[in-house]
């Protein structure tokens, strides 16, 4: 296969993931906005219609609780949330957070607005935040999910909605946003043009919840070390700053399965960066560079 | 066994299609309420709707089939016309006309009125106050104590009184059918304008703004909350209504139970 042609087919095979994204953000755009006109009295023909909140598995997942306690579902949310929630689980068990990388239409939003950052910024976009912080920063969503899933407990309500961006992003022209929700919106449109889904990984209580499962998950990122050039393309590829060329297998809690780093999109050599099934005893095989030199130095 | 992004891309559209279509089949992809409160669990009113599970969602008609009165009634009471707005419409409305602060005419305002209306229990918001021509609808047609509805007419909201000091709607501000309902009826005894909303709690005296903590610190153990509860209790910082609401108990049912507890206690 020649270079052109492989890189065609890799760019082909990006763009399926990108087509998934466009079209899941589009079905909960209009069916959202098909839900606030029927509100409205404007009904739109063959389209059906329902609230954000009805197809966000994040309400089912703060549900959980009053829902296996009383029977009952926190005010808003409907019983779709619940099953978008155990799906977005199962799914999560198996192969990570493939709903925030393939199918959330936030992520892909932010995704949309990082296309521009990187333009504007180049080689610096998505390395702005100094390693250390931005690694401490990434525990914030786990704050962010124990804040959303006590208050929700507490006061049967919905209590996320008025500072979240994304509900804030496909409701802004409803009236219905609370001023908290647009400052977050805004914020997340100026970040994104800095770093690569910046909600995602510092805020984002789905996001926590998913990312959990990297831990569990049956299929996995595995690097095959024998085959690896070093180049470093899947590490350079992740929306999510992951160092996976130096990793056999990816643990990351961040990941969020998107692929872009495998042999099928950045990595250029066939079956070296691929989606396989762990076997349960691998783990992350990561070394920090001095001591993976130390070791060489030894043998 | 290897996964491409082509199959990755098979197995997420598939799971979601399939698991949408396979839980539409069962029954439960539900993306809109029933607009049918929950029933009454105990007491004399077992089996009846509850007014507190009115949600801002439901329209005037919806509210007035699932309590089954004459939706002209709360139209007049709120100073509605088009039937199929929803209630949570109130909020705006009576904000964006002046309402005192510390006074709020939203969705809580119609579940007193149809407790009122139909004698069915509610404990309200402090803070919630009714329209004064909802009060004189409920002086024609409300099935309450006479007491209950003089005590809802203390505390009314009169547009007439509040107009000299009433701040124009904000521009931008959501249209609605509803205006500020104006008086309909001199019957009124008295507007109460004051706004104390901040929750000072009486010792022993259980109210919609009592936490968890408060009922341990006036003596109530565990067991004995969750003997009224149905074995269950909340975090000591919860309000005990809003929890009961959202757990599915009806909190004027069960608070005269738990006042018995307090009064035994003392």
């Amino acid at each position: 296969m020649t270079t052109k042609s492989a890189t065609l087919k890799k760019k082909g095979a990006r763009n399926i993931r990108h087509i998934v994204q466009a079209a899941f953000f589009i079905i909960v755009a209009v069916t959202t906005t098909a839900s606030v006109l029927s509100e409205k009295g404007i009904s739109i023909p063959f389209i059906p219609d329902a609230s954000l909140h009805a197809v966000c598995p994040l309400g089912g997942v703060v549900s959980f609780w009053q829902l296996l306690n009383f029977g009952t579902l926190v005010k808003k949310v409907h019983e779709s949330s619940v099953v978008l929630a155990v799906l977005g689980l199962l799914l999560a068990l198996l192969f990570g957070p493939v709903i925030c990388g393939w199918v959330c239409p936030f992520g892909t939003f932010q995704e949309w607005l990082g296309k521009l950052g990187r333009k504007l910024f180049g080689k610096k976009y998505n390395n702005f935040v100094p390693r250390k912080l931005d690694k401490a920063l990434r525990y914030l969503r786990y704050l962010v999910f124990a804040w959303v899933s006590y208050m929700t407990v507490i006061s049967g309500k919905l209590i996320f909605q008025d500072y979240d961006p994304y509900y804030a992003l496909f409701n802004f022209w409803t009236g219905e946003v609370a001023v908290a929700g647009f400052v977050a919106l805004g914020a997340v449109i100026v970040l994104s043009l800095f770093v690569e889904r910046p909600f995602c990984k510092y805020a984002c209580p789905y996001g926590a919840v998913q990312g959990v499962f990297n831990l569990l998950r049956i299929f996995g990122i595995r690097r095959n070390a024998p085959t690896c050039i070093s180049c470093k393309a899947c590490s350079k590829a992740c929306p999510m700053n992951i160092d996976v060329s130096t990793s056999k297998v990816v643990r990351d809690h961040q990941c969020i399965s998107c692929l872009e780093c495998t042999s099928d999109a950045a990595c250029p050599i066939p079956a070296t960066v691929d989606m396989i099934a762990l076997p349960g005893s691998v783990k992350d095989s990561y070394k920090k560079p001095a001591a993976a030199k130390s070791s060489a130095a030894k043998e | 066994m290897k996964l491409s992004i082509k199959s990755m891309a098979v197995i997420v559209v598939g799971a979601f299609s399939l698991g949408i279509a396979g839980a539409n089949l069962l029954g439960f992809w539900q993306t809109t309420s029933s607009k049918q409160p929950v029933a009454i669990k105990e007491g004399e009113f077992a089996g009846l709707p509850n007014p507190a599970d009115i949600r801002g969602s439901y329209t005037w008609a919806d509210v007035a089939n699932a309590f089954g009165f004459d939706v002209k009634l709360i139209l007049r009471a709120f100073g509605a016309s088009d039937e199929t707005e929803k209630v949570n419409a109130l909020e705006a409305i009576y904000g964006a006309a002046g309402l005192p602060a510390g006074m709020e005419i939203g969705t809580d305002s119609v579940r007193l009125f149809v407790s009122l209306l139909t004698g069915l229990p509610h404990i309200a918001e402090d803070s919630t106050v009714l329209p004064v021509s909802a009060i004189a609808v409920l002086r024609e047609s409300g099935k309450a104590e006479a007491a209950l509805i003089d005590a809802a007419a203390a505390k009314a909201y009169d547009p007439a009184k509040a107009a000299t000091s009433a701040v124009p709607a904000a521009p931008g501000s959501p249209t609605s059918s509803i205006a500020p309902a104006q008086p309909a009826s001199t019957t009124i005894t008295a507007v109460k304008t004051e706004s104390a909303t901040d929750h000072v709690a009486t010792v022993g005296a259980l109210t919609g703004k009592t936490t968890f903590q408060e009922l341990k610190d006036w003596g109530l153990g565990e067991v004995d909350i969750k003997s009224v509860t149905g074995g269950k209790i909340g975090p000591d910082a919860s309000i005990v209504k809003d929890w009961m609401a959202a757990n599915g108990l009806t909190f004027s049912e069960l608070k005269v139970r738990l006042q018995e507890l307090l009064d035994a206690k003392k």
